[in-house]
């Protein structure tokens, strides 16, 4: 913990400076080249969100607003060549960490008969469960935008693909680290602390240039999926150092395998994580469930999901997660109706201290191209948790309504 | 040695096949009429096509879905399919891909883009419908002789065009239907009509298959599927467009990790 904060600092900053005007060059160059085949998707989103509480620190607004903006432009390149873009922007009423801008892809992709190389910022997936993925480590999480695994920031990468026909392995060389994203002073919901994010602080000399490295092998073998996985580089998750509560992003090495069995309506599933580094406790994650499926309810189109899992660390009290030894319970309801209504309502509960965290998420069609959803966070019997306590008057009711293309 | 052998052992065949014919039963008939319908759908080798499905609720309000399929012919086994989505544009990008098998469970998966995750998901839900329409992903998959039992029923006419009268009987223990009637065109043993009947042994929906091209003069398919609702008054019609046969697709396009890269 020995290297100043100024270099951090300016390693942000000059990353933001890059970042911006890359996307409006991402996006001239896709309207310059419109004519040529780009597939594209993406939405513009308002979204709102109402707090009941007052909060317990400055930021005392109850409503809060937020524009956004997510597309996908891809065109191929040549017999075997893709390039893909993906930029994202938010504006926030409130939080100025929140208001950003980012490429999640800007990435080539040549694809030969047995392998395939991808270079440039991309975005990864690992991973089987529902509640959290501990092996999904490529990308930093943007969590600022929210706990879902979709909310990631672009990682320059090199990735080869070696393609067999039982799977395939993956190879990965990581230039470039990406700062986790945090609520400002001003933004809600978040901590009773605000995480000095302009500070953050590395083990590595290199800092954010340290080169990581992975790769992972999957396949699936009749009903099971599996896949091994090893990692060195920069965590993507820091330890928040006291009482600065600058992010600390140590080296390590990270094993690990996720596994899932589909039977029938039960898929079964489990990701497991070995952590070890000079500056953490050598440990395990562990997330470990199941799924099951009702469909056609009572002669109706509705199904509906039960999701059981356990989240473990074997740190116990001594993790700096909040997922030390917790059990999700989830119900998904999907009506396949026309306008594809669904809804996920859940809780985690932590098994040693009694907090629960309840959330509730629904969406409908409207038209062709729009969508409201609603999302509701709601912590209770938190006053004694560690970590959770200062979220105890953090809930909150968000309605958003996209616009699709 | 080998040679010399065959041509006692196929006279033969021929003998006790011609014995069948003047005992056959209306369940043997029935398997050998869909064993003709289904020789008609193959060796097509891979097909892609362009799909638009037009739902049609109880007050004539439509809505549009968009899709483009390709499948690949697994000889001695069920086809492997993808299907990419267009419209709505809430779900656009998000694909699917099955591994259909005649007896056992297929398996299937499902990208979603947004998450650029590949999920495996339960192939069990045969009963349910397929993107809010009137089509069950039963009626939609591939469509092997060993995943239902025949019977012979009698001869009729539809639109003035003599057909053959088969009734199939799921074998898939979760199926939807307990029998499903089709009427089969005599002359190009092609499926017109077919009725569905529910758990109760209602008549739970009818499907018109019109518009028949024959494509490269080998392929007949239908362009215009429409499905009706007896108990609900909705519908469903589904219009195929740009068939194509025998592009050079193989197995490794039917990969999860091609899944990802389908756009």
């Amino acid at each position: 913990m020995t290297h100043s904060s100024a270099q951090s600092l300016n390693a942000t900053h000059v990353y933001r400076r890059i970042v911006t005007p890359v996307v409006a060059g991402a996006l001239a160059l896709v309207s310059l080249t419109a004519n040529a085949d780009w597939a594209y998707r993406g939405d513009v989103s308002l979204q709102l969100r109402a707090f009941t509480d007052n909060a317990l620190h400055q930021a005392d607004q109850s409503v809060s607003g937020s524009v956004s903006g997510n597309a996908e432009f891809n065109r191929p390149v040549g017999e075997n060549g893709s390039f893909t873009i993906s930029p994202f922007f938010r504006y926030d009423t409130h939080d100025e960490n929140r208001t950003h801008v980012d490429l999640r892809e800007f990435i080539y992709s040549h694809s030969a008969e047995s392998w395939e190389l991808n270079v440039g910022l991309g975005k990864v997936f690992w991973g089987v469960a529902e509640s959290n993925n501990v092996v999904d480590i490529i990308n930093q999480k943007d969590a600022i935008e929210g706990a879902s695994p979709e909310h990631k920031l672009g990682q320059p990468m090199i990735n080869l693909l070696l393609l067999r026909d039982w799977g395939e392995i993956s190879l990965y060389v990581l230039p470039g680290f990406r700062e986790r994203t945090y609520p400002s002073e001003d933004g809600r919901p978040r901590g009773f602390f605000t995480v000095d994010s302009d500070n953050a602080e590395y083990e590595s000399s290199n800092e954010q240039n340290h080169i990581d490295v992975a790769a992972r092998v999957s396949g699936a073998i009749e009903e099971w999926d599996l896949g091994f996985h090893i990692f060195h580089g920069t965590a993507r998750e820091p330890t928040l150092q006291f009482p600065s509560f600058a992010p600390f992003y140590y080296q390590m090495t990270q094993v690990g395998l996720d596994v899932q069995a589909t039977l029938e309506s039960w898929l079964l599933k489990s990701e497991l994580i070995h952590r070890s580094g000079d500056n953490i406790t050598d440990h395990i994650q562990l997330v470990s469930g199941l799924e099951y499926s009702f469909y056609g309810v009572a002669e109706s189109d509705v199904d509906i999901g039960v999701v059981a899992e356990w989240l473990y660390d074997d740190r116990e009290e001594q993790a700096d997660t909040i997922f030390q030894n917790d059990i999700l319970l989830g119900f998904r309801f999907a009506l396949n109706d026309e306008q594809s209504s669904e809804a996920l309502v859940g809780v985690i509960a932590d098994m040693d201290g009694g907090a629960k965290t309840f959330t509730v998420e629904a969406s409908r069609r409207f038209r062709d191209n729009l969508k409201l959803s609603l999302e509701a966070l709601i912590w209770t019997d938190a006053k004694d948790d560690p970590l959770l306590f200062q979220f105890a008057q953090e809930d909150y009711v968000q309605v958003e309504l996209g616009y699709f293309f | 040695m080998k040679a010399l052998s065959i041509i006692p052992l196929s006279l033969t065949l021929l003998a006790v096949s011609t014995g069948l014919a003047q005992a056959e039963t209306a369940e043997e008939r029935g398997l050998a009429i869909a064993i003709e319908l289904n020789a008609n759908n193959d060796n097509f080798a891979d097909s892609t096509a362009s799909m638009t499905m037009t739902l049609i609720n109880r007050a004539g309000k439509k809505s549009v879905r968009r899709m483009r399929s390709r499948t690949l012919e697994v000889p001695g086994d069920g086809d492997k399919s993808m299907t990419i989505f267009d419209e709505p544009a809430d779900v656009k990008g998000t694909a699917s891909l099955t591994y259909s098998h005649a007896t056992e469970a297929d398996e299937q998966w499902l990208y979603l883009p947004a998450l650029k995750r590949v999920k495996r998901i339960s192939s069990k839900n045969k009963t349910g419908a397929f993107m809010g329409s009137e089509f069950a992903f039963e009626d939609i998959g591939s469509q092997e002789v060993e995943k239902y039992t025949y019977k012979y029923i009698g001869d009729d006419e539809v639109n003035g065009i003599p057909v053959h009268k088969v009734e199939a009987y799921p074998a898939y223990k979760y199926s939807g239907y307990t029998r499903i009637m089709n009427y089969i065109d005599q002359e190009r043993m092609l499926s017109l009509k077919t009725e569905f009947f529910d758990r109760k042994d209602k008549l739970l929906k009818t499907l018109s298959l019109d518009e028949y091209e024959h494509y490269d003069g080998k392929h007949w398919r239908a362009n215009r599927l429409e499905m009706v609702n007896a108990q609900t008054g909705k519908s469903t019609i589904l219009e195929f467009s740009d068939y194509e046969f025998a592009t050079g697709l193989q197995s490794k396009d039917f990969s999860s990790n091609a899944l990802k890269k389908l756009r």
